[in-house]
């Protein structure tokens, strides 16, 4: 019994740290120039490099607009921010608290996800306002932008379990995974216009199917339906999230 | 008396590296325990285990009787840890620093705040509290780092270096809020290069040397097992270089050290030195303006017991 309510408050205190680690990260990361940088401008020269001159409605652009936004900005708070906290020290201090490994890996990936949520939504209101985009599904929306925010975010932290102090040598590596994630996730040819082999690779991209939920939101269209669109994006969390405590376990001996 | 900490075979190694080394002690309530030892000693990777930063590659250690691998948050819960380096978040105010170390500890924000006050009070930071800590000096941002060990008010306070290189207001805040905390029963581990500052607030001692205890007793104790090196400490009015040299050849002394504008004459028989020393003064015409006896200080000790495995190594690697 003593147990048990032992745990349930442990439960309370680790979220309650989680959500504090959070907002500590908000007031003091959000607008560092690494995060803008590298979560909101990368991002949009990426798409626009790739993205005008292209034969194609300014539309049918927002959905991989919306997802490379997402993508960029929830994956780059963890590595940015931890790396930093390293180097002063001070993640040493949410080390030493009395809480679980977990609220840690939590708090830091809730500070991705609100991040990119918010960078997220600017590409959608400009499809809204300027290119006639149009909400089709409410609830394909939340999911599109909530699900890959807290899955990249996930993404964001596994990289930044190296043992770094140094920003830059994580986001060159999350580069080498997330530049070919753009190419392979269907954002900029439709993944049913693939050759099988593309199709096939597609799967195995977190991207592919938080560009999916997007196009079913805005667009109507869906190659794998949402249901298996939330469910692959949440085993890619799951998996994430596991290989960076590990790793971060590992290191730490 | 209950132990507060047992190590127990305390052991890490870094690959081939066996930097501590199957380390026993324990703590007991109340006390000040000093952990002393030469750069790359071990202090630092032992603290780091005790408060389970590290893991430990053998052993363990029990922090009011729950193991510290196996319970780790309960252990955590009775400690404060200030670290050697000043980890606060320099883009928040004293105050916010609190107030977050309040929650990642699950103290209450009411509770936060009372202690809040009393702790920026008690390191003279309440004036500044609303700051960000970013324009403190090295003093302030370290009495702050301290404060935010203690805003759980833990039973256990680990202090690494926590004097080391700052201005005499910060020193004497820091010491008197040390000896305040143990009066009121709290346990202190502390580590320091400062070996005054060891002899003069700890209860126990204990001297690590490559990753091995070399000896654990009181200051005193420790002090007695040395009174082969007890000292006469001599100034002349006019004193120059050439007097060292001269200094080693009155009988009985083993050595001597020029410490500011005094010469300090080791050797197990001061009264005899004494009297060599006042016919050396006589014949050359010096005039002494203070002389003492001393007895062996912990720095004796610490430097014997430290040189002892330096001398023993060198000898090893030559041959």
């Amino acid at each position: 019994m003593n147990r048990q309510r032992l745990s349930l408050e442990q439960l309370k205190a680790d979220l309650r740290a989680a959500w504090a680690i959070t907002k500590k990260d908000m007031r003091l990361y959000y607008v560092n120039p690494g995060a803008i940088m590298f979560g909101i401008l990368f991002p949009l020269f990426m798409f626009l490099s790739f993205a005008v001159g292209k034969d194609a409605p300014a539309a049918t652009l927002i959905p991989g607009l919306i997802s490379i936004t997402v993508l960029f900005s929830a994956s780059s708070i963890g590595p940015m921010v931890i790396p930093m906290e390293r180097r002063v020290k001070t993640f040493e201090r949410l080390l030493s608290a009395p809480i679980l490994f977990y609220s840690i890996i939590l708090g830091k990936t809730l500070s991705g996800f609100f991040y990119s949520l918010a960078i997220g939504v600017i590409p959608l209101l400009i499809g809204l306002v300027w290119f006639e985009t149009q909400i089709l599904s409410v609830l394909g929306l939340v999911l599109g932008l909530a699900l890959p925010a807290f899955c990249f975010a996930a993404l964001g932290i596994m990289f930044a379990s190296f043992p770094t102090e140094n920003p830059g040598n994580i986001m060159m590596l999350l580069n080498f995974v997330r530049l070919p994630l753009i190419f392979i996730s269907g954002l900029y040819i439709p993944i049913e216009s693939l050759p099988d082999w593309g199709q096939a690779v597609a799967a195995f991209s977190p991207l592919t199917y938080a560009n999916d939920l997007v196009r079913y939101a805005l667009e109507a269209k869906t190659n794998y339906g949402v249901a298996l669109d939330s469910v692959a994006l949440l085993v890619f969390t799951a998996f994430f999230l596991f290989v960076g405590s590990r790793l971060n376990k590992k290191f730490r001996k | 008396m209950e132990n507060v900490i047992e190590a127990i075979n305390l052991t890490k190694y870094y690959n081939e590296l066996l930097a501590v080394d199957h380390i026993n002690f324990e703590v007991k309530k109340s006390e000040i325990f000093g952990f002393l030892g030469p750069n790359g000693a071990g202090k630092t990777t032992t603290i780091r285990m005790l408060t389970s930063l590290t893991k430990p590659s053998e052993g363990t250690a029990r922090i009011f009787g729950h193991d510290i691998q196996s319970e780790t948050i309960i252990a955590k819960r009775y400690m404060g840890i200030v670290p050697e380096i000043s980890n606060i978040y320099d883009d928040l105010s004293a105050w916010d620093n609190l107030m977050f170390t309040g929650e990642l500890y699950q103290v209450n924000k009411s509770e936060s705040e009372r202690r809040a006050k009393e702790l920026l009070d008690m390191f003279g930071l309440f004036d500044r509290r609303n700051e960000k800590a970013k324009g403190f000096s090295k003093g302030m941002k370290r009495r702050l780092t301290i404060s935010m060990g203690l805003i759980n008010n833990p039973q256990l306070l680990f202090l690494d270096e926590p004097t080391s290189g700052l201005d005499v207001q910060s020193v004497l805040i820091i010491k008197d809020v040390v000896r305040e905390l143990n009066q009121r029963g709290v346990t202190i581990f502390l580590t320091t290069h400062n070996i005054e500052e060891a002899n003069v607030t700890c209860d126990r001692v204990a001297i690590i040397n490559k990753g091995k205890i070399a000896a654990i007793d009181t200051p005193e104790r420790l002090k007695k097992t040395i009174q082969s090196v007890q000292s006469v400490e001599v100034a002349f009015e006019k004193a120059s270089p050439k007097n060292l040299k001269e200094l080693e050849n009155i009988p009985l002394v083993n050595e001597v050290r020029k410490e500011g504008d005094k010469f300090r004459l080791y050797t197990h028989d001061p009264a005899n030195v004494l009297s060599g020393l006042w016919e050396y003064a006589k014949a050359n015409g010096l005039k002494p303006i203070s002389l003492n006896t001393l007895g062996p200080s912990l720095e004796d000790v610490f430097v014997r017991l430290t040189e002892i495995h330096v001398k023993a190594n060198r000898r090893d690697s030559d041959e």
